[in-house]
């Protein structure tokens, strides 16, 4: 079965532990052809490349000489763009009765040490097939897409939960895509997503949530009192590092210029962004579809701004 | 000096994986990070003090995998779209420097100063990014580190070369390796997807009037190269200051008027620094 995801090559895999025997045993179990190893004694001198190049499957050890692997599993997978990095978690036999809370683990899977040779090799071939159909997360950006969003929204309405949704465009970002591609429009588009994923997760207080509905659309949720300072921060960041992605003439000018279907010259400005801010606040927001009503309104007030600009829902709740 | 072992030194060259750096911003960067008030200005202002931490994070921050390489020139903005979590992994998987490389410890304060110098010329030359011409004088000498790294059984012949021969650290690279921390730092900037002018800049900054699309950069790298080594702020690995090129200055537009200008700026940012220095 692990045929198809080997056919481009052998799969880059990461082993991190301290310990040489494991270490002999999990190098056995797979030829050379299939299953790539590089071994690392310490997650210190591991981390640096599994954030610039990361492979495809990470085993690690759950005592490490310098962190403990849930930290390490932590630091992988609050990020979106290593999401895709199919992780395994070694834990000893005695872990599986000390009572852990195993819906917090981050891994995508976990083997009792000392494991049985036909066991640890199931269990990593089926958390690679299964990282291949994960969810409907964003092919570009790997965030929670709209399935996973419209549950995020429903539940905490449900729930009765205070909390603002932050619905997130990009202006201009056609006319940026129609000059310089659709490569160039991803370039921006994974920039985006880093600057909402960052800023949000900057906000103490638990409920942090991104999500992208797809093209130019993100949505996050926020505790409602530190929405208007997320939104302020979030477009300084965006109007700060979006020049970078335009040629150093556009830059310059501050400006795109292009011709119309009809020959005539159109400017266009930087991209920019508009937030449309909708808040549920003691259970004002019926159910989810009020939610995307009440956004597409604001949407408009906000896009009548050429500048970035966000708007907050003030129905008083 | 032969065709094979250029390119064998080339290959251990790029082969770097980890490097060290002084402990200082390590142990400030780490200290910052603790305390979850600190804001990405705080943390952007100690990491540019320490060339080998800034190389890392645009390294990182241009890797493929963020989808945008070789866009990000400014530490802030990288800071900004990398997050506390990727920054604090890379202060983990950064090591401090052995005994030996501590005497490095001078070429440190010399890209700090260069790095004042670039950002003070880019400044007064009305520049629109004069954190990003800082950088690039930052990083300017970062080859050399590489290669003491990479070929630590070169660096003693180097020292005594320049030493014997009274020649410039350039040359005697040129004489023992084939190649100059100028082109190490051209392949690095490939290697690494580091924005085009950044790599101009640090590449061409001994021949500035070469680089081509980015030479004002090269010129003000160059330049703020030259300046802090007259005010002999840090140390470039030999006493003898490098070869100046009078066009670099023609071509920015650097008159008497404003050369005294940056003097004047440069002589108070660079007493300011000796006070924070981190090395
Ligand atoms: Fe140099
Ligand atoms: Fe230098």
């Amino acid at each position: 079965m692990l045929e198809d995801l080997t056919a481009a090559g052998p799969l880059r895999a990461f082993l991190i532990s301290a310990d040489e025997a494991f270490v002999r045993q999990v190098q056995g179990i797979w030829p050379d052809t299939c299953i790539q190893w590089m071994v690392f004694d310490r997650a210190g001198a591991a981390v640096e490349q599994l954030f610039s190049d990361p492979p495809a499957l990470l085993v690690s050890d759950a005592q490490l000489p310098d962190m403990t692997g849930d930290a390490l599993v932590t630091l992988v997978k609050s990020e979106n763009v290593y999401s895709q990095v199919a992780v395994v978690l070694c834990l000893p036999n005695e872990a599986l009765h000390a009572g852990r809370d195993w819906s917090t683990l981050e891994a995508d899977d976990f083997v009792l040490l000392p494991f049985e040779q036909e066991e640890f090799k199931a269990r990593i071939e089926l958390t690679l097939a299964r990282m291949t159909r994960t969810l409907d997360a964003n092919p570009l950006t790997r965030l929670p897409g709209n399935t996973t969003i419209i549950q995020f929204i429903k539940d905490n309405i449900e729930k009765r939960r205070d909390f603002a949704l932050g619905y997130v465009d990009l202006d201009n970002f056609k006319a940026f895509n129609d000059k310089y591609g659709f490569l160039r429009g991803d370039e921006a588009l994974m920039m985006a997503a880093r600057v909402i994923v960052n800023t949000v997760r900057s906000f103490p207080g638990g409920m942090n949530f991104v999500g992208h509905v797809g093209g130019d659309d993100f949505v996050f949720a926020l505790p409602l009192d530190t929405v208007e300072a997320a939104c302020r921060r979030l477009i300084a960041r965006f109007d700060a590092i979006v020049p970078s992605f335009y040629d150093a003439e556009d830059r310059e000018r501050g400006s795109i210029v292009s011709n119309d279907r009809r020959g005539e010259v159109q400017t266009f400005p930087l991209m920019s962004v508009s937030i449309a801010v909708v808040c549920n606040r003691d259970g004002s927001l019926g159910h989810y579809a009020e939610a995307s009503a009440i956004a597409s309104q604001l949407k408009k007030k906000a896009k009548e701004n050429f500048a970035s600009c966000f708007v907050i829902d003030q129905r008083a709740g | 000096m032969t065709q094979d072992m250029r390119t064998a030194y080339k290959g251990r060259v790029l082969a770097v994986k980890n490097l060290p750096t002084l402990p200082k911003v390590l142990e400030e960067v780490t200290r910052l990070m603790e305390d979850p008030g600190t804001s990405t200005e705080q943390i952007a202002k100690v990491i540019t003090y320490d060339q080998v931490l800034s190389a890392k994070v645009l390294k990182m921050v241009n890797s493929p995998i963020y989808g945008f390489p070789g866009r990000i020139s400014s530490i802030q903005h990288a800071l900004v779209l990398l997050g506390f979590n990727v920054v604090r992994g890379l202060i983990i998987s950064t090591s401090v420097f052995d005994d030996m490389n501590k005497a490095m410890a001078g070429l440190w304060d010399h890209s700090v100063g260069c790095a004042l110098a670039c950002g003070e010329i880019a400044k007064i030359l009305g520049m629109k990014d004069p954190e990003e011409y800082a950088v690039a004088g930052l990083l300017h000498d970062l080859g050399k580190v590489v290669s003491a790294v990479q070929l630590p059984e070169i660096k003693p012949e180097l020292e005594a070369l320049v030493r014997a021969r009274d020649i410039t650290f350039l040359e005697a690279e040129k004489s023992l390796l084939g190649f100059g921390h100028d082109r190490v730092n051209a392949w690095l900037a490939e290697h690494w997807n580091l924005p085009p002018n950044i790599s101009e800049a640090i590449a061409y900054h001994h021949k500035p009037l070469s680089a081509q699309l980015y030479t004002k950069y090269a010129c003000v790298v160059h330049i703020g190269d030259f300046l802090t080594r007259v005010y002999e702020f840090g140390n470039g690995g030999d006493d003898n200051v490098p070869v100046f090129q009078p066009h670099a200055m023609k071509l920015l537009g650097l008159n008497q008027r404003a050369l005294e200008n940056v003097l004047d700026a440069l002589s108070d940012a660079f007493l300011e620094a000796a006070d924070i220095s981190f090395s």
